[in-house]
């Protein structure tokens, strides 16, 4: 089984859902799918599938209100990611600071 | 820092010649000094560790995937996870020095439960073992 870290990276790999999430950040509410779909070369079917892919990683919440549906995105399953990414980022910043010192104390 | 998906990417010039720098990376001796406690060959299918410094447990370990100056590959599992990543390093001479290349990716196979973890350890700066778990297996 996948976990959720996992599903929201997999989730953003693609360009195309990428964008959608960035779109759909930028707009900050909760808009018709149609509307999605006339933001984007690609087909309703497409977007469809993105919008399904994301809303399984928890990145997007769809909701039906009458005949419309809705979408809406949500950050929050980026911030374990980008706990990750912080943690490995320090401590290779952390190594490679020790890296430059100790060259330069080689070199001396 | 430049972070695409699950990878981070590291670019540093040192002001050393290449050679000292893949010294540096790829000698067990060397690596000790700066980095881990290093049990590590420059040769492919050598399975190397890093032990921390001030307790003797074992940290990370893997095995050497590439070592040809100026390239080295090996795989990068955190003790106590199953958790396979990758760590590149490729130098490149300039007119400044050497330049590195550094990439570590995979990281979006670890679980959340492996990331609390980590930042335990790390925020002991790796002197505490990963231990919790590898004592218990």
């Amino acid at each position: 089984m996948e976990d959720s870290f996992t599903k929201t990276l997999k989730a953003l790999a693609d360009p195309s859902r990428r964008k959608i999430f960035h779109t759909l950040i930028v707009l900050a509410s909760a808009i018709p799918i149609t509307q999605v779909v006339s933001e984007f070369e690609i087909s309703r079917q497409g977007v469809t599938k993105h919008l399904k892919v994301l809303e399984d990683a928890g990145l997007v919440h769809i909701k039906t209100q009458g005949r419309q549906r809705y979408c809406k995105a949500d950050a929050k399953p980026l911030q374990e990611m980008n706990k990750w990414l912080q943690f490995y980022d320090k401590f290779w910043d952390d190594s490679l600071n020790s890296l430059t010192d100790y060259l330069g104390n080689k070199d001396v | 820092m430049i972070a695409t998906n699950d990878v981070i990417t590291k670019e540093v010039v040192f002001n050393s010649k290449i050679d000292n720098v893949w010294n540096a990376i790829s000698i067990g001796e060397e690596i000790s000094k700066w980095f881990l406690k290093a049990d590590f060959k420059p040769e492919v299918g050598y399975k190397y560790s890093f032990r921390s410094p001030n307790d003797d447990c074992e940290q990370i370990h893997g095995e050497v995937k590439e070592a040809t100056p100026y390239k080295l590959v090996y795989t990068w599992i955190v003790a106590g996870t199953n958790v396979e990543t990758k760590v590149s390093w490729e130098l490149q001479s300039t007119d400044e020095g050497t330049q590195l290349y550094l990439k570590h990716s995979g990281i979006a196979e670890y679980d959340e439960d492996t990331a609390i973890k980590m930042f335990e350890s790390f925020n002991g700066g790796w002197d505490n073992c990963i231990s919790g778990l590898t004592d218990f297996l």
